[in-house]
């Protein structure tokens, strides 16, 4: 933390991404990354069903119906890996301390890099489906670039989410090894 | 570049009877950054290492080091390490 002056959007962020009601929900590793693997899933199956809905024809109205079903999980594991995070992504800059500063240059440039593989790879396959099926491209460019850019809009959350440590012992818990190290 | 830097912060904090909490917002850092610092799972910059130190009245010398710390009885009854 900076020693800028905090304005009120900037605290009632910090009480709620520091809010530790919900801290059962990513209190262990094996958790937070159950957090991510549902919300990559939920992320999967809502691009899907947005693709269909584009390339469907007629009007999918059960896709919107289970669509508006899936965002509220996908809401709430957003917030599970927020508060793993303690608003890593979601906090300003100067709310944030060195460490955590730090941490989310990291993580960002671990997404950045995840994020141009994915392109690439995205790229190939539509450079490949385009020489065998000529209007492949054509047909899957917009719904491939609205997954790509979802993606690219959630990886640095997953990264975050997957890369979060374990809370430190509670206070006036001496942690093994804390002693003089 | 992970150079162990080791510390007696915990030792210190619960010797003063300061919470991670009231330490942290006395450094402007995070509770979590305190505990990492602790676990050695994070090294403070010199900035925040400089504004423990002060917070405690103490050199930096005596929370941080290179070298693994001696127990704070053998330094002030000056006995040796085993």
């Amino acid at each position: 933390m900076t020693t800028t002056r905090l304005t009120r959007y900037d605290r009632s962020m910090l009480r709620l991404m520091n809010d530790r009601r919900g801290a059962a929900w990513y209190a262990t590793a094996a958790r937070r990354r159950l957090a991510v693997a549902a919300h990559v899933t939920l992320t999967l199956a809502i691009g899907g069903l947005m693709t269909h809905m584009f390339l469907a024809e007629g009007e999918p109205l059960w896709a919107v119906a289970v669509m508006a079903v899936l965002l509220l999980p996908w809401m709430v594991a957003t917030g599970v890996i927020n508060g793993a995070t303690r608003g890593l992504l979601e906090l300003c800059e100067h709310v944030l301390d060195e460490r955590q500063s730090a941490e989310r240059r990291r993580v960002l440039a671990r997404a950045h890099r995840v994020t141009t593989l994915l392109l690439a790879a995205a790229a190939a396959t539509l450079l490949i489906t385009g020489g065998l099926a000529g209007d492949a491209p054509k047909a899957y460019a917009a719904p491939l670039l609205i997954a790509v850019l979802v993606v690219h809009w959630v990886m640095p959350l997953w990264v975050a989410g997957w890369r979060a440590q374990d809370e430190p012992a509670e206070d006036g818990v001496l942690e093994p090894g804390t002693l003089g190290r | 570049m992970s150079e162990q830097v080791h510390n007696r912060l915990a030792v210190v904090r619960a010797e003063r009877k300061v919470s991670r909490q009231s330490l942290a917002e006395a450094v402007g850092a995070h509770y979590q950054t305190i505990g990492y610092i602790e676990r050695g799972q994070y090294n403070p910059s010199l900035d925040l290492a400089l504004k423990i130190a002060k917070f405690f009245g103490l050199p930096v010398e005596a929370l941080f080091s290179l070298e693994p710390f001696r127990p704070l009885t053998y330094e002030v009854y000056g006995r040796k390490q085993p």
